[in-house]
């Protein structure tokens, strides 16, 4: 009959719909700034173990690392999280002078069009999440082997990247409801549709 | 230059210019050391601390006293004062490189006074009008001790 007929038209739009958006989903979209999140944290980390092989001037060691961790923390928080997974933090000073920290997160539209690719969201979330543990790591070795002038160094890669890694999970800790009633939202629709189709097969 | 409106210039605050301003006093303050074996490198990593870890007390300071000032503000406001001495830094620098007598001492301590005087009054009027009237001593003098060691660590810099 005519309906079934409709029903199944629909059901091969979505499948052809769905490899397209799983295909999106694997690239990346902004190869730039995926390449710069990293690139940063890790160069950081790479001339904080190389320093002595590098050069033997503990101060330039320092003041390099020092700008490296200052340009990852800016690039990360004003163009890496918002490019690649559609988050973003920031400091707000109202009129009456009190600060308001506000976390946001892209709202996903119906289409799909916007949703971040899953690879730039893991390449985002492993590097948002390894490089303040190593720096953490590398806290406690400088603290237990005495190397007391480099702690500086390392209480601020702690600092700047910890801080990153606490405003990103917070803007995704916030949008967990979005997500939440997006993901009922959705199981419901396939839910009725999967119904229908059985009652139409057992029907005709 | 002297900050006569304060809450409005505080809003936009970013740190970008105290680290470029405490990077570079640090550097400037390298090779003063008596001991030559080192290469001046734990001493830029002392000045670093000295100027952060200083500036986070008397953010602390002014909030515990009941400051409206948020804690980045406050931490802005004191790294961008350092920049008075920065200059005076640079001036000493140049004086020594002409020579190290007792006129070149008295023209150091004259610029380093002054610097100091201006950077003290500088982030003064910022810190001070957030707080009441009768705990505004008690706000200053952690500033003036702070700049006090800054100003002390320049006059006493001799180069190797």
């Amino acid at each position: 009959p005519g309906s079934s007929d409709d029903i199944e038209d629909v059901s091969l739009f979505d499948a052809d719909d769905e490899v397209s958006r799983r295909s999106k989903k694997s690239k990346i979209r902004h190869p730039v700034a995926s390449f710069f999140h990293l690139f940063f944290r890790v160069s950081a980390i790479v001339v904080y173990l190389l320093c002595e092989l590098l050069t033997s001037s503990f101060i330039a060691c320092m003041v390099t690392i020092i700008l490296l961790l200052s340009c990852d923390f800016w690039a990360v928080k004003n163009v890496t999280g918002r490019l690649m997974v559609g988050l973003r933090w920031w400091n707000q000073v109202d009129d009456d002078g009190r600060s308001h920290w506000k976390f946001e997160s892209r709202k996903v539209s119906a289409q799909g069009h916007k949703t971040s690719s899953e690879s730039e969201s893991r390449i985002f979330w492993l590097g948002l999440i390894t490089c303040p543990i190593i720096w953490v790591i590398f806290a406690f070795s400088a603290l237990f082997s005495f190397k007391v002038k480099w702690l500086a160094v390392v209480m601020m890669g702690v600092v700047l990247q910890g801080a990153n890694l606490y405003g990103y999970i917070r803007c995704k800790v916030g949008s967990r409801k979005n997500l939440t009633s997006m993901a009922t939202s959705y199981l419901g629709k396939q839910f009725l549709r999967q119904t229908v189709a059985k009652e139409d097969q057992t029907t005709s | 230059m002297y900050p006569k409106k304060s809450s409005t210039l505080l809003r936009d605050w970013d740190l970008w210019g105290p680290l470029v301003l405490c990077v570079s006093l640090a550097l400037m303050l390298q090779g003063g050391s008596a001991d030559s074996k080192e290469d001046g490198g734990p001493q830029f990593a002392e000045v670093f601390v000295i100027i952060w870890f200083g500036a986070v007390v008397i953010t602390l300071n002014s909030k515990l006293l009941g400051g409206t000032i948020s804690f980045f503000q406050s931490l802005c406001v004191l790294g961008y004062c350092v920049l008075p001495l920065t200059v005076a830094m640079l001036v000493c620098r140049l004086v020594l490189l002409a020579g190290s007598g007792t006129v070149s001492f008295i023209i150091r301590l004259i610029v380093v006074i002054a610097m100091f005087a201006w950077s003290t009054l500088a982030s003064t009027a910022f810190l001070a009008d957030s707080q009441p009237p009768h705990r505004k001593a008690l706000v200053v003098y952690p500033i003036f001790l702070f700049y006090f060691v800054i100003s002390w660590m320049i006059l006493t810099f001799t180069p190797q």
